[in-house]
């Protein structure tokens, strides 16, 4: 009858085919709808830095970062560099605090910023995914699609708009390092903000 | 002037009236400061203040019914509270003494702190050259975070005023409260012995009680530093032959740098008794010994409650054991799939002939089954890597890439061809391959149980992909456990059958009608064939199932025409083979190659009254007061082909879906498609069918993966206890 080693070869085209369909990254993929209902997928800007910034307009944290100009401020600077910054909102949609696309882009275009994609993660399941706790709580993706910092913001664990400007922010850090080609110092730190509302 | 006399005249009585007033203010607690959900103040232990000596302030928050305030290390989110002082010249301040918090459960996350109303204590020592007779006052600026759903900064400017005297009393309000606060703060632990190993991604803490302690009951232990200890992670408490409680922390996922000590807090449920006290929590600062790594980033996967929710809702709560059996018997019922019958069966008819030395047959009856169970453990290695890795996959993700559904379509196509007979496998490969399997049958045992896997594979996504679904949303080795047993069912036949020579005489007699059966059996193999092809139309397009099927028919005569040629005909035949055989590999390399493009062809989801599915889809929906249900399906899926065909597609299911203004949405798997993924993983599911109703005002119902009509009509009857739009208006 059938003499199975002469399968090998389509066994092994089966295992590779499988392989391949899936390639590993450590910052997993995700594919969100944006404030203007398209879909944005963190693999398309592979080869790219990529910041995600995990926001909710309702989180007192947020506002601090927003009201002091310190959240747009980093948005263009970084944008200004090619880094692809994504502002990821994973409240849940049974939260009252949940926003709509559209409810999401009126406010980014209120406080003037400017991240390349504001995404609404309505099922929180990037948020999971990620691990994200609070808002904001940040991520440094690489070109090659590892995860380089996570973390806070900045150093200064407050409310107080005021101390944005004088805090040291640990994502300008990474990505300042990172781009001059020398590895991230500060790779990791806890997160401080309002719990995301899963 | 007259005032001014009635004045002079109750001076006396004014005066007085004067210093009781100053005096009641000196000791009198400012009244207390309302911010919208926190009440604070300052308070005093005593009613006076004794020079050199020191005293208990404290700051009071009494919270809002259901609010929170947190504790020095906040957990997962939050702020520690903060006092700043304004202290008159020569005070001494300490740091603030925190009582025992405790943990907060949010959604998934788990934070540090208090409800209700807390004080937080701070010492001040006053200096000996204090007057008596004088004031102090002393201010301070609190802030605080309050959350309940949302968070809100608050914060106060607060003061108090209390005399110097040689003498003091407790505070009537506040002072027994205060002393029984400071008793009740945390020390340091007397008669244990502490310590804490790293271990990987966790820390033991071990607490070894002294002789005859009583049970501390549940301990809990609250890291000083964040960055430490995962809050959200669950603690496990065992106890060891030596009789030590081991306390295991999973470290935090975001490890923070310079781990030498393990300092914080342990509450026991029962409290420790120490010098005949009872004591609800101590502290602990002992040295790390080893070192840890950051914690696995999966902590906030779907959380257990949600899956427990989803899994009660469905009525499918398995323990191990019958998890196991299930996959037993499912293992053995693979042996009857339309994929994997004909050739399993005619490899068990070939025992029956009997060429073989029953030793030997018996462990190729053992190794074909290593071969099934190695491979189902490789597969669901694979699909738990890839996962770890951060893929959004779930089972059946073997059949959502067009490329596999190719390569298994070939494959059927030519064992089907292989039974009826168009071409001998012996005539493909040159004979040393033969020889070779021939020279090392065990192998030959192994790889038969490699390619019944593969074999099996397309029919295991369709027919149990709720089961494996269920496999794969338990710990890693419980889904690997289920896996072998999957694959020990399956091979079982065959072994049984390679061991008890005896049971084969149950088969019929091998005789020309085997020829005849080997023929016959082809054609369930061509009908793999032809579901594969449609699974690849759904995939791709039109032009793809055009493409794969003229590749099949110039496939099929590359064998034929090599087969003309191995038997004795001329090279020419030979140049056919070889010249179809490439026209076929040119015919589906497009097919190959296109496997990052979007699909070409809108799928199935959005059909008829069915919208497709976007993250926002529920919400959008749902925001209209209306029911929403979701059905997750996949071409590839044979039972949410079933259900769909009877239950959804029903004209009494689609009347009680437009009676109620029930708004449906299709999520389509049928290709990898990682925001569909999620959606499943939120629902604490891996795989497909998934059918849920959105209920406005209520939790999310999950139905049975096998769906009929009553299911349906029973879940849109707990819709009609809302009063919705529709229902009002009919």
């Amino acid at each position: 009858m059938m003499h199975p080693i002469r399968f090998l070869p389509l066994v092994l085209a089966f295992a590779a085919g499988a392989v391949a369909a899936a390639s590993s990254t450590v910052a997993p993929d995700f594919a969100l709808t944006d404030a203007t209902g398209k879909t944005v997928k963190l693999s398309d800007y592979r080869g790219k830095y990529v910041v995600l910034e995990w926001t909710n307009p309702e989180c007192p944290f947020v506002r601090k970062h927003y009201d002091s100009g310190n959240m747009q401020g980093l948005q263009k600077e970084w944008g200004a560099r090619d880094v692809v910054w994504l502002a990821v909102n994973s409240t849940n949609q049974s939260s009252y605090e949940y926003k709509s696309p559209q409810q999401m882009g009126e406010w980014m275009r209120a406080k003037d910023a400017a991240p390349k994609a504001a995404l609404i993660d309505g099922t929180s399941a990037t948020g999971r995914t990620y691990g994200a706790k609070t808002t904001p709580h940040m991520f440094v993706v690489n070109p090659d699609g590892d995860v380089i910092y996570r973390g806070a913001i900045d150093d200064r664990r407050s409310t107080n708009p005021a101390d944005a400007k004088s805090a040291n922010n640990y994502v300008r850090a990474a990505l300042s390092e990172a781009l001059a080609g020398k590895p991230v110092t500060v790779a990791s730190t806890a997160p401080y903000g309002c719990s995301v509302k899963y | 002037m007259d005032s001014l006399k009635t004045i002079a005249r109750v001076t006396p009585a004014f005066a007085l009236a004067v210093v009781l007033a100053s005096g009641m203010a000196s000791t009198a607690l400012a009244s207390p400061v309302k911010t919208e959900h926190v009440e604070a103040e300052l308070v005093s232990e005593r009613t006076a203040l004794i020079p050199g000596k020191p005293v208990t302030l404290a700051l009071r928050l009494k919270m809002a019914e259901g609010w929170h305030t947190y504790w020095r290390n906040p957990g997962d989110s939050g702020l520690p509270t903060t006092i700043a002082w304004k202290l008159p010249e020569g005070v001494g301040v300490g740091a603030i003494q925190w009582p025992a918090p405790r943990t907060l459960p949010t959604g998934p996350l788990v934070n540090y702190g208090y409800e209700g109303e807390v004080l937080l204590l701070t010492g001040l020592t006053v200096p000996r050259d204090a007057a008596p007779g004088s004031t102090y006052k002393f201010s301070a600026r609190a802030d605080w975070l309050v959350c309940k759903d949302v968070c809100i900064p608050e914060g106060a400017d607060l003061d108090i005023v209390l005399p110097v005297s040689d003498h003091s009393d407790p505070y009537p309000q506040w002072g027994s409260a205060i002393a029984a606060v400071r008793a009740a703060l945390p020390t340091p632990l007397q008669a244990w012995r502490v310590n804490a190993r790293g271990d990987g991604a966790r820390i033991a803490l071990a607490l070894t009680p002294p002789e005859g302690a009583p049970d501390p009951g549940p301990l809990y232990f609250f890291s000083y530093d964040e960055g430490r200890v995962e809050p959200s992670a669950k603690q496990v408490l065992t106890r060891d032959a030596s009789g030590a409680y081991q306390l295991t922390l999973p470290a935090a996922i975001q490890l923070a740098p310079d781990f030498k000590r393990v300092a914080g807090v342990v509450t026991a449920g029962k409290g420790f008794v120490e010098d005949g006290e009872r004591v609800a929590a101590v502290t602990v600062d002992v040295p790390l010994v080893g070192t840890v790594v950051a914690g696995a980033k999966s902590a906030l996967a779907p959380s257990p409650t949600d899956a427990a929710a989803a899994q009660a809702a469905s009525g499918s709560d398995l323990s191990l054991a019958a998890a196991v059996l299930l996959a037993l018997i499912g293992g053995l019922i693979l042996n009857l799939m339309p994929c994997v019958f004909p050739v399993l069966s005619l490899k068990a008819l070939h025992l029956a002939q009997g060429h073989t030395v029953a030793r030997v047959q018996r462990l190729q009856g053992i190794a074909f089954a290593l071969g099934v169970v190695a491979s189902f453990v490789a597969l669901a290695g694979l699909l738990l890597a890839l996962r770890a890795a951060g893929e959004q996959l779930g089972w059946g993700f073997q059949l959502q890439s067009p490329p596999v559904v190719i390569g298994l379509a070939v494959l059927f196509f030519v064992l089907a061809l292989n039974l009826s007979g168009v071409f001998e496998f012996t005539s493909l490969v040159p004979s040393s391959a033969g020889d070779w399997t021939a020279k090392n049958p065990y192998v030959d045992s192994v790889l038969s149980g490699v390619l019944a896997v593969v074999i099996a594979s397309p029919c295991t996504a369709p027919f149990m992909g709720a089961a494996m679904g269920f496999a794969f949303a338990q710990p890693a080795v419980v889904t690997l456990g289920i896996f072998v047993a999957l694959g020990l069912g399956m091979s079982l036949p065959y072994a049984l059958l390679a061991w008890f020579p005896g049971w084969r005489r149950w088969l019929p007699r091998p005789g020309a009608w085997m020829e005849r059966l080997k023929q016959a059996l082809a054609f369930p193999l061509y009908a793999t064939v032809a579901w594969l092809v449609w699974v690849l139309g759904a995939q791709l397009d039109n032009d793809a199932v055009v493409r794969m099927l003229i590749a099949l028919v110039v496939l099929a005569l590359a064998l034929w025409a090599w087969r003309v040629f191995k038997i004795g005909h001329g090279r020419a035949w030979a140049a056919v083979a070889s010249v179809a055989l490439v026209s076929a590999l040119v015919v589906v390399w497009p097919l190959l190659r296109g496997d990052k493009d979007e699909p070409s062809a809108v799928t199935s989801a959005a059909t008829g009254p069915w919208r497709a599915f976007t993250p926002t889809t529920v919400a959008d929906l749902g925001s209209g007061g209306h029911p929403v249900f979701i059905d997750f399906t996949a071409a590839w899926c044979v039972t949410c082909q079933v259900n769909k065909r009877l239950v959804l597609n029903n004209t009494e299911v689609r009347d009680a879906f437009a009676r109620r203004g029930v708004e449906l949405v299709r999520a389509d798997w049928t290709r990898r498609d990682p925001v569909i993924t999620q959606a499943l993983a939120a629902l604490g599911r891996q795989g497909v069918p998934v059918y849920v109703l959105y209920r406005p005002g209520k939790s999310p119902l999950v139905l049975p993966e096998i769906l009929n009509k009553q299911t349906v009509f029973d879940a849109l009857a707990t819709l009609d206890s809302v009063p919705s739009q529709t229902v009002t208006l009919k």
